[in-house]
């Protein structure tokens, strides 16, 4: 049997956080010792493991509460779900990111975020010595094999919504 | 998608091994941070990218 302070310890989370888990019913305690204080089990501790996991995936603690009831294939469909809302959150936060280094006029202050623009990009290519056809054949193959990370590219450049659609529908030759 | 899918998708393009070579050099030549951060886009793993940009750079 564990006491709170070792779990917390190896999981590396506060005792209030574990109190906190017992208080919501996420984790509770499997044995009190005379004293009353919490006691974790072997169990308990592979519980928290799970939970630990999920939390690192960034699942909300009452999602992760339903998904220990009952953890048969409702486990993808969650994480599916919130992979998903984590696709539009990266997406709005990029359209930020561009919206800003615009706002500021300074190429430098994108370089900081880590993000590319399509003139760069495009520039990029041409140095392989890659001819203007080259890129539409480029387009057409990432559009055809890969359609969601194309998406997902093209929204990385900061490229405008209908600007990415007209570049989609040309690439899939619609 | 992956590293191997975009060689993949690169090679079907008619890029070869010596211009994908060029690529990564002038990638890592003029975006180093961005460079990073594409291969992590691409779920490269850390060993992995320090190798590739190693060779690039």
């Amino acid at each position: 049997m564990h006491t709170v302070g070792y779990l917390a310890k190896l999981f590396g989370l506060s005792r209030s956080t574990l109190l906190y888990y017992d208080e919501i019913g996420l984790l509770s305690p499997s044995a009190r010792n005379a004293a009353n204080y919490r006691l974790y089990s072997d169990g308990d501790v592979q519980r928290m493991e799970r939970i630990a996991i999920y939390r690192d995936a960034g699942l909300p603690l009452e999602t992760i509460r339903q998904l220990l009831i009952d953890e048969s294939d409702s486990v993808s469909a969650a994480l599916e779900r919130h992979l998903i809302g984590l696709n539009e959150e990266i997406a709005k936060l990029r359209r930020q990111q561009h919206v800003i280094a615009r706002l500021l006029g300074d190429a430098q202050v994108l370089r900081g975020s880590r993000s590319m623009t399509k003139a760069q990009w495009v520039a990029l290519l041409a140095s392989t010595g890659m001819s203007e056809d080259g890129m539409s054949a480029w387009h057409a193959e990432f559009e055809k094999n890969f359609p969601q990370a194309h998406q997902d590219f093209l929204e990385s450049l900061g490229i405008p919504n209908e600007e990415i659609d007209m570049i989609r529908r040309f690439s899939s030759g619609k | 998608m992956n590293v191997e899918q975009w060689v993949e998708v690169f090679r079907a393009t008619g890029l070869d091994d010596a211009m994908m070579q060029r690529w990564h050099r002038e990638f890592e030549r003029r975006y180093p941070e961005q460079h990073e951060s594409f291969l992590k886009w691409l779920g490269a793993p850390s060993s992995e990218i320090l190798k590739i940009r190693n060779i690039a750079g």
